[in-house]
């Protein structure tokens, strides 16, 4: 399959505390940054669901993010601490079924770090670009509108 | 071995320890879960084939919490006792486990890794299934080939909900598999792959390894092989064994410090 | 307090699926299906596994009900049975037996189904007769 052209479709999950102010001081700094990123503000990156993650890989997102505070620094004392395991167990889980774990990323990005936002959501379209399309969005029916 | 059973039944009957001893019995040839009393004649006892005595179990303490319990163990039920009892389903105050090790044929038809329980009182420890032919298989795999395999195996599912009502430690009051926004009601096979992944992530930190999912599955989906699968990962990345450690909570619900991830993901 | 199991095959269809309805004090609370059981081998699909539900449901009619103007309303069985017979016979004379049909359940015992199958064919005299569970 040729990946020429392939604009992929990603979501991120970001925290309210850290991320979330993070992608927005990127904005505001003018970082320039692909647009194939769908960003949904959590309260922490510990309510994400990885059953969200899920829906969303089987509903035609190509790749999910998720973005929280760094480890020690979470609004909710140890909030992250059970993103980091869950989303640890989730990419075995997804690596088991056969579904690519490098389709969900996981790392911390704080609210004064706008260039790394700006540089974890560049290197994540390109990976995503390399690894082409989500499989599973077909099984679904899913008709992706890319 | 089953006489030996009988006789720890009837001591515990006899004696006042337990008020009833929930085991197998075979009622006209047909091998079902029985409530013992004192009195009841334990000609019927049986072993096999097993029954998941978990949820039984769980279901009598709710009609009668204070009721003083024994119960026929196998290593799978004594570590679904054990992670129910952690989860807050049942109380083992008053439960007396009598454990009672499989034999190697039954440990071989179960595939089963673990088939002893902590406490053995009657049979001898046996070695359990390391791996089988399709774990080896399935993780020599590909990714894509991986997909394909699972992609075909849960096409034939008729999403009877099987492997969720005889699984002892699905314990949701209510099941996000029942949710239309997840899994449309009416619909068979139920989507690939969120159905079976959902149930899967539930899963990863409870499962006991009592087959009873494949057993149940009238499609013969290799479940107990996902599952093996899932356990591994789960116990390399915290290197927890559900129902291993009573006094041991997931490390899912534990912050870093309380236990730490032992491998880094990619 | 009793926990009985109580071996039963499957309301819902023709397969003969066996499971145990567990029983606890005169209770149906849940259903553990038959593993040695030749037909099921400790399977079940939906319906089987939830086959305990219905047993209790306040829904359930218990008592014969007749519509009378454009409402149902409680009555003796004498008084149903009286009226039913009556306009099955009527229709019967005005259309003839074969403007019935007759629709039998899965929750009825075969004997039960046996004699409605007679209703249709011996007394009303229509092939009109089926059943739920023909898969």
């Amino acid at each position: 399959m040729s990946n020429n052209g392939f604009q992929p479709k990603l979501l991120a999950f970001c925290c309210n505390w850290c991320s979330y102010a993070g992608a927005d001081l990127a904005g505001v700094s003018r970082l320039q940054m692909p647009h194939n990123l769908r960003v949904i503000r959590v309260m922490c990156s510990g309510r994400v669901s990885p059953e969200w993650v899920i829906k969303a890989l089987s509903s035609g997102m190509d790749g999910v993010m998720v973005l929280g505070c760094h480890i020690g620094d979470c609004h909710y004392i140890d909030g992250n601490h059970r993103t980091k395991k869950r989303f640890a167990i989730l990419a075995k889980l997804l690596g088991t079924m056969g579904i690519n774990p490098n389709r969900l990323y996981l790392d911390w990005v704080s609210a004064s770090e706008g260039v790394k936002f700006q540089d974890v959501v560049i290197k994540f379209v390109d990976r995503i670009k390399e690894l082409g399309p989500t499989p599973i969005g077909a099984y679904q029916g899913v008709k992706v509108d890319r | 071995m089953i006489d030996k059973v009988r006789q720890l039944v009837v001591d515990l009957l006899d004696s006042g320890r337990a008020d009833a001893v929930l085991a197998l019995a075979n009622v006209h040839a047909n091998v079902q879960p029985y409530l013992y009393k004192k009195g009841d004649s334990l000609d019927s006892l049986a072993l096999w084939p097993k029954y998941s005595m978990g949820p039984i179990l769980k279901s009598i303490q709710a009609a009668q919490p204070d009721m003083k319990l024994a119960v026929v163990a196998r290593g799978c039920d004594d570590r679904a006792l054990v992670e129910l009892a952690k989860r807050g389903q049942i109380d083992l105050n008053n439960v007396q486990i009598i454990g009672l090790a499989c034999t190697a044929d039954e440990a071989t038809e179960c595939e089963c890794a673990n088939p002893y329980p902590a406490n053995i009182d009657v049979g001898n420890k046996v070695d359990g299934v390391a791996s089988t032919d399709l774990l080896a298989e399935l993780k020599g795999k590909s990714y894509d080939d991986r997909l394909i395999f699972w992609k075909q195996a849960f096409d034939k599912c008729i999403k009877c909900y099987g492997c969720r009502n005889a699984c002892p430690l699905c314990i949701c009051e209510e099941c996000i598999l029942e949710d239309d926004s997840w899994v449309k009601a009416g619909e068979i096979p139920p989507p690939f792959p969120i159905f079976h992944l959902i149930r899967a992530y539930h899963l990863s930190d409870k499962c006991v390894e009592c087959g009873e999912c494949q057993n149940s599955c009238p499609m013969d989906i290799p479940l107990t092989s996902l599952y093996a699968l899932i356990r591994n990962e789960f116990n390399e990345l915290f290197d927890y064994i559900p129902g291993a450690e009573i006094d041991r909570k997931s490390p899912l619900v534990t912050s870093l410090e309380e236990d730490p991830i032992r491998e880094e993901t990619a | 307090m009793n926990c009985d199991f109580v071996l039963t095959t499957c309301p819902y269809c023709g397969c003969g699926c066996n499971f145990y309805l567990q029983v606890i004090d005169g209770k149906a609370v849940g259903v553990v299906p038959c593993k040695t059981h030749p037909v099921s081998k400790g399977t079940l699909c939906i319906k089987g596994w939830n086959a305990h539900q219905f047993v209790h449901d306040e829904k359930r009619l218990t008592k014969p009900l007749i519509k009378k103007s454009g409402r149902f309303e409680e009555v003796s069985w004498d008084e149903a049975l009286d009226y039913t017979a009556k306009r099955m016979l009527e229709i019967k004379e005005k259309t003839g037996p074969d403007s019935f049909g007759f629709l039998s359940s899965a929750k009825c015992t075969n004997e039960e189904n046996y004699l409605l199958m007679k209703l249709s064919r011996g007394v009303m005299g229509t092939n009109n007769v089926d059943h739920c569970a023909r898969l």
